[in-house]
């Protein structure tokens, strides 16, 4: 028999006197009570490596803002987090909004991918919780007139007209040295639907398409895409993939000498990721991607970065969109003065946000979408990823065409 | 068909018909609901793997045409939601019948009408993830209007409701198959096609029936699911996961059984939810278990659960006789 450790009457007593001493200066002080934010994230299953990133963006706000004594509007409330895994599909973070419902959240900020966060929008709307959506770029997220919606980010038809702008200022800047081009794009939403609009557009622009490669995902060999490029040979390659395929495309390309004289990515999973940068630095050298990315002049966005970096974290554009998104949300419930949802809808809806870390103009939602944001241009230079456009952002030159 | 064949299934169904009764927890709806699609896709998948013993690996071509043909009918077309889910259906069991038509005919058995299953649903797929008529990889998105006419409810336990009379209905009609003559020339099938054959049974006829039927159930479920997600795009409609989520709970519950893969959606699912609940910040931890239910079920309890406790019950009353 196993005898219970013997714990004497006096001790006892000892010890409930000494947690209602150390618990009481904390009732006297009366804290307010702290607000709820659920935070949903994949982090099991194909989409787990950016719903870490996610999650630790959303983590730092939260942190920073408790650090500096909770929301001042609600006395000092802090911020609890209530997290969600969405497990990279949308049946589970429908799940996950219902159970952050019943554990009285007063908004949700994530999803990432674009049906993750139409299926958990909508769930969310059945009870008038406000969603943010933190990186979806599907613009069908904001045209259901869902009035709990909002993404603080720029969407698809954004993303894609400055980077066809930008490539043509790019080009014409360098004097014109790309004429030809070959798409390569995974088959899902963003890869497919980035091909068929630049199969419209480019020729409009004066590039000549010679030839578009759609290739699955995943996918573990891509000679054979790298050796249509070769025999191609044209001036510049738009690649959009996922991690995986980009680094994949970028190695065999290196290996088997096809220099274009730009790689221009379009919201690639690879091509603004220090990881790649880290891990394949020639693959990487000159790479170009229009993307999210957090403004590099912002004295905070800086802090932020050495602070993750300095913890052996990564760097990606889902930290910096996160941290802004959860600083969005407490400025919201901030004007709302407290956690009623019409009146946190209201307040984000009317949002004039300033203090995040992203190249965004003025904050101004429209329908949900925010008008101020935009994308960025970036490029791999030194062994770091560098804004390039627009140039009231940007910290270097772009290098085009890229040096043999 | 008795009394005590109808008992169990009746049980089941009525427990469950009183959870939201018991609980006012959408959390609680929400997740018997995803459960109780997944079961539909079993029951469908049982009835042409556990009945008629052809192993698919491709539920999900019928799943995602049901779920296809009840978002494109109503985005395209401006037909009613209910009436769009009924064309699903039977759009579903058309797709079944081709299949059967073309893999049977073929004498495709065992692995070969597996893998063959499985190229179609991964045709279907590209050619949706492909077409602009599909929305493409963009998906389909039907417009949240909560109104019973279309569908939708405000209240989750009405769409519980009326996922669990589907699952109620295929019960009935499993019970009625197993017991009747259908069921024995299926079962005579699964056990010795060629001796089958020299009894006078039609054995194509029979295995063409038995697809179009299995096709058809799961085709509801993928109604269901666009119908309470109100989201759908090629990788849900046609990705392997549900194709593995029906042969998994039929399997585990109790392959060739009536309530089996009822019992098996919801013991994994149950089980996946209450280990999320222990697990805490240690993500995954529920998907390793499901991986080590699916491999104690084979190891163990090849007849699932549902036949481990009849054979449970037969030795102990056989143990009594003595």
């Amino acid at each position: 028999m196993i005898t219970p450790p013997h714990i004497s009457r006096r001790a006892l007593l000892g010890a409930g006197a000494a947690t209602v001493a150390l618990g009481s200066p904390a009732i006297l002080r009366a804290e307010p009570a702290s607000v709820k934010l659920g935070i949903l994230q994949p982090v099991t299953g194909a989409l787990a490596q950016d719903g870490e990133l996610g999650r630790h963006g959303a983590q730092l706000a939260i942190d920073e803002i408790n650090a500096a004594g909770g929301l001042q509007a609600l006395g000092g409330a802090k911020i609890e987090m209530v997290f969600g895994d969405a497990r990279s599909n949308p049946e589970a973070a429908t799940q996950e909004v219902e159970r952050l419902q019943g554990e009285g959240v007063a908004a949700i900020v994530g999803g990432f991918a674009s049906p993750i966060c139409l299926a958990a929008s909508q769930a969310a709307a059945r009870y008038n919780l406000p969603y943010i959506v933190d990186v979806g770029v599907s613009d069908q997220i904001v045209k259901r007139g869902l009035t709990n919606t909002f993404r603080f980010a720029p969407g698809f038809g954004m993303v894609t007209s400055v980077a066809l702008d930008n490539l043509v200022k790019l080009n014409d800047a360098a004097g014109k040295p790309a004429k030809t081009v070959v798409l390569v794009h995974e088959d899902g939403l963003f890869g497919s639907g980035l091909a068929k609009l630049m199969q419209t557009e480019l020729p409009k622009r004066g590039f000549e398409i010679l030839e578009t490669i759609a290739h699955p995902t995943p996918a573990r060999d891509m000679s054979n895409v790298a050796l249509r490029i070769r025999s191609l040979n044209p001036d510049l390659v738009i690649p959009s993939s996922y991690y995986g395929e980009f680094v994949l495309l970028a190695r065999t390309m290196l290996q088997q000498h096809i220099r274009p004289k730009g790689i221009y990515c379009v919201l690639n999973g690879a091509a603004s990721n220090y990881r790649f940068v880290r891990e394949f630095p020639e693959a990487a050298a000159a790479v170009m991607d229009c993307n999210h990315w957090a403004d590099p002049r912002n004295p905070k966005a800086q802090a932020l970065k050495k602070q993750v970096q300095d913890a052996g974290k990564l760097w990606a554009y889902n930290v910096p969109l996160n941290y802004s998104c959860v600083k969005l949300v407490a400025d919201a419930i901030s004007h709302a003065g407290g956690a009623d949802r019409g009146k946190i809808v209201d307040a984000l809806a009317a949002s004039t946000f300033k203090d995040h870390i992203m190249p965004y103009g003025p904050t101004r939602f429209v329908n949900g979408q925010n008008q101020g944001a935009a994308p960025v241009n970036l490029q791999v230079q030194d062994g770091d990823i560098k804004v390039i456009f627009p140039t009231e952002f940007a910290d270097a030159k772009p290098v085009f065409p890229r040096p043999a | 068909m008795t009394g005590r064949d109808l008992l169990p299934p009746a049980l089941l169904i009525g427990l469950l018909a009183l959870v939201p009764w018991a609980t006012s927890s959408n959390t609680m709806l929400n997740f018997l609901v995803t459960v109780l699609i997944v079961a539909l896709a079993a029951q469908g998948w049982n009835l042409l793997g556990g009945f008629g013993g052809q192993f698919s690996f491709g539920h999900a071509a019928f799943f995602g045409t049901g779920a296809y043909a009840t978002a494109l009918l109503q985005i395209r077309g401006g037909v009613n939601a209910w009436i769009a889910c009924l064309i699903g259906i039977a759009a579903g069991g058309v797709v079944g019948w081709v299949i059967g038509v073309l893999a049977f005919r073929a004498r495709l058995r065992g692995s070969y009408f597996a893998l063959v299953t499985l190229a179609f649903a991964e045709v279907l797929r590209i050619l949706t993830n492909a077409a602009d008529f599909t929305g493409g990889a963009a998906g389909l998105l039907l417009r949240l209007d909560v109104r019973p006419m279309n569908f939708q409810f405000a209240s989750r336990a009405v769409f519980y409701w009326i996922a669990l009379v589907c699952v109620a209905v295929v019960l009935l009609l499993t019970v009625m198959i197993e017991r009747g003559r259908f069921g024995a020339q299926l079962a005579a099938v699964r056990e010795n096609e060629e001796a089958a054959r020299a009894l006078g049974v039609d054995a194509l006829a029979v295995k063409l029936r038995a697809i179009t039927l299995s096709a058809a159930i799961t085709a509801a479920a993928g109604c269901l699911y666009t119908q309470y997600f109100l989201y759908l795009d090629a990788n849900i409609a046609y990705g392997s996961w549900i194709s593995i989520e029906a042969l998994l709970a039929a399997i585990v519950g109790g392959i060739g059984t009536v309530a089996g893969p009822v019992i098996g959606a919801l013991t994994l699912h149950g089980l996946g939810e209450l280990t999320k609940g222990f697990a805490g910040d240690i993500t995954g931890v529920d998907l390793v278990l499901f991986g080590l239910l699916l491999v104690a079920a084979i190891g163990f309890a090849p007849l699932g659960i549902v036949g481990s406790l009849r054979r449970l019950r037969v030795v102990r009353l056989s143990g009594g006789a003595r």
